[in-house]
């Protein structure tokens, strides 16, 4: 194995592969806070790209409810229980984590540390929706505040890692990752659907498909990034909890990037999973409202903070402008600035491509409306 | 009727265990035969000398196969002079011919050098320069070419399926708008990936040159057909004679079979080494 730099982890780790930059890397910011898993993510996806014969049960995005949601079946959990000692510790004021990765602590004979779902697993896309981790004490719900019995909506697709599981487990090379983009694609015509990728992948967002017996995955919408377009799950999220873009290295962060700016700079998105070491690119602002004993572990040892200064955003003009730019534009916005009470995105040139305010004009009417002469009811 | 049935069987199992049990020879003799058969319960595999194969485990690059399973292969093969038929056999107690999360397939191969030499490629599929030819029998391709549906219920019988768009009403008079919409969501078939199907024979033809370099070969030449029998399989895989292969110039072969219940599929497999291949 190579050595390679995971900066999410604070350290090197090691790899099949040896480390290889893509010279723009596709990465997207979930605000999970906002997410109210109306699945239209879910449908979007399936109905362009997942409607064939062998695909049925595939989806290639979907949502799941946290702490008892999970598709396919404790995906989750499982590789968890596999992965000993995921501690973090600090090193020069900055976190490092100090347990093994998927790869490092890959069996004899094995490529990475996985399992294999059954077919099971996959039959029950929305198991736990909506449940509450705790009991609800009767009366509860109509307290005010409510008491802290916490769920939660995850959306994901692919995360398009750095250092695949999928692409590391391929015996075939199968599975490779665009230099111009770092999207992760499985190549069709040469895959043989020995389902390694499907074993190896923790996130379990490689499918096999019975009709071809090759596997398939998420495939970033390829086709509408290469037109400067965010993918179908982006622009269909009516939750607008979605942003789509490229990601630096830490070291390159730039502050008018806006994915860079929520990751790199602000710290308010984190990776999922980010001790399974394959430095995903899908980025989640944690949860506010629930306990961060349940999402530290999620999302790792900056969540705390995350969720300190998402708390803190309506003092943040900067962060309150970008949050308003998610899913107002289904062009990928390479670039943002705030000017005065608006957001600006733009794209790699700087082009204005939409402006949103971030303070919305607020008009108060009367109650009895004298030009119609009618006293309206108190709704928007 | 059942008296009739009950005798039957026991001439049946009179018959067998009064079958001459034959010797093993350390080398795969090649029979002269008029005509190949596919059957792999022909008659005229009974005068054929067997070799029996002990198989190893693929413990050389990952994924290994870390526990053993079949353990031999029993192998027979005969020519015509153009085409060369190998009958192999072996203990499986399961019948995994199911594809699916998690599920794997039976299947056996053999592998032969591209060219006779007695310098052999190595005989873990090959090495660069050193191509190796392999055909490779598949149980779930075998139920297909016999008339299994190739749809998601022939694999789950009671899935519900709301609608495919290839099958869409606007469509259903138009093949071609049909097989259009149906390739779009299906790009290993739209590539035309030999292994993606539909097949007409349960045997894939394939070249190597080492690990993880396996390659559809340029052409598909190789037929054959497996038959489950009561303690496994029985599979016969014919394909053209090797170049260069004569009774004066032997070759080798070596055997690959997967145990699909035992999560076997692609390295993680049983092989041999090279075998001898004489032509008798």
């Amino acid at each position: 194995m190579a050595r390679v730099n995971n900066w999410q982890l604070g350290r090197e780790m090691s790899y099949w592969y040896p480390e290889s930059r893509p010279q723009k890397q596709f990465a997207a910011v979930f605000d999970t806070n906002k997410c109210i898993a109306c699945q239209t993510c879910t449908l979007a996806c399936k109905t362009t790209w997942t409607s064939g014969k062998g695909q049925e049960y595939m989806l290639w995005n979907n949502v799941e409810t946290k702490p008892y949601g999970s598709y396919p079946l404790a995906w989750d959990l499982n590789l968890l229980s596999l992965l000993d000692g995921q501690n973090w510790g600090e090193e020069g004021g900055k976190p490092v984590y100090k347990g093994s990765t998927i790869f490092e602590s890959a069996p004899a004979g094995e490529r990475v540390l996985g399992w294999r779902p059954e077919d099971e697993d996959y039959a029950y896309p929305n198991v736990g929706e909506d449940d509450c981790a705790g009991g609800v004490e009767h009366g509860a719900s109509i307290e005010i505040p409510h008491a802290m019995a916490w769920f939660y909506y995850l959306a994901r697709i692919c995360n398009h890692c750095t250092y695949p599981g999928c692409l590391a487990s391929c015996p075939r090379g199968s599975i490779y990752k665009r230099p111009e983009d770092g999207i992760v694609l499985v190549d069709q015509n040469r895959c043989r659907g020995y389902q390694e990728c499907v074993r190896g992948c923790p996130y379990k967002k490689v499918f096999f498909n019975p009709m071809t017996s090759t596997s398939e995955k998420c495939i970033a919408c390829y086709p509408k990034i290469e037109q400067g377009l965010s993918p179908q799950c982006f622009a269909n999220c009516i939750g607008k909890i979605r942003v789509a873009g490229f990601i630096n290295t830490p070291d390159k962060a730039e502050a008018d990037n806006p994915i860079d700016y929520l990751v790199h700079i602000k710290k308010v998105a984190l990776p999922l999973f980010p001790q399974f070491g394959l430095e995903p690119n899908v980025y989640y602002i944690p949860p506010i409202h629930v306990p961060t004993a349940f999402t530290r572990q999620m999302f790792g040892p900056g969540t705390d903070k995350a969720v300190e200064i998402y708390r803190n955003a309506p003092n943040d003009q900067d962060l309150t402008s970008l949050l308003g730019l998610f899913g107002s534009t289904e062009a990928i916005m390479r670039k943002w600035k705030r000017v005065g009470d608006k957001a600006i995105g733009m794209d790699e040139n700087g082009k204005e491509l939409v402006n949103v305010p971030f303070e919305e004009p607020v008009h108060i009417r009367p109650a009895y409306d004298k030009l119609y002469q009618i006293t309206r009811t108190n709704c928007p | 009727m059942r008296f009739v049935t009950s005798l039957t069987i026991l001439a049946l199992l009179f018959a067998t265990s009064c079958t001459k049990i034959q010797v093993p020879t350390p080398e795969v003799n090649v029979a002269q035969v008029k005509e190949i058969t596919l059957d792999p319960n022909a008659a005229v595999w009974d005068a054929v000398s067997l070799h029996a194969s002990k198989m190893i485990l693929q413990d050389l690059v990952e994924p290994r196969l870390l526990e053993p399973s079949t353990s031999e292969v029993m192998v027979k093969a005969i020519t015509n002079g153009s085409e060369i038929a190998f009958r192999l056999e072996w203990l499986d107690a399961s019948q995994s011919d199911m594809p699916g999360p998690r599920h794997f397939i039976d299947g056996c191969a053999v592998q032969l050098p591209s060219k006779v030499d007695s310098n052999v490629p190595a005989p873990q599929m090959g090495e660069v320069g050193k191509t190796v030819e392999i055909s490779y029998w598949r149980a779930d391709w075998q139920a297909i070419v016999e008339g299994r549906a190739d749809n998601i219920n022939a694999i789950y019988p009671n899935a519900s399926i709301d609608h495919y768009p290839a099958e869409a009403k606007p469509l259903e008079n138009n093949t071609q708008a049909q097989a259009e919409t149906a390739a779009r969501y299906s790009p290993a078939r739209a590539l035309g990936n030999r292994r993606s199907g539909p097949r007409d024979q349960p045997v894939e033809d394939l070249i190597a040159e080492g690990p993880s370099t396996l390659s559809p070969a340029p052409s598909a030449v190789s037929k054959g057909k497996g038959v489950k029998t009561a303690k496994g399989w029985a599979v016969v895989i014919s394909r053209p004679m090797p170049a260069g292969f004569s009774a004066a110039t032997p070759s080798q072969i070596a055997f690959a079979v997967w145990e699909g219940s035992h999560i076997e599929v692609g390295a993680r497999k049983m092989r041999t080494g090279w075998v001898p291949l004489i032509l008798k």
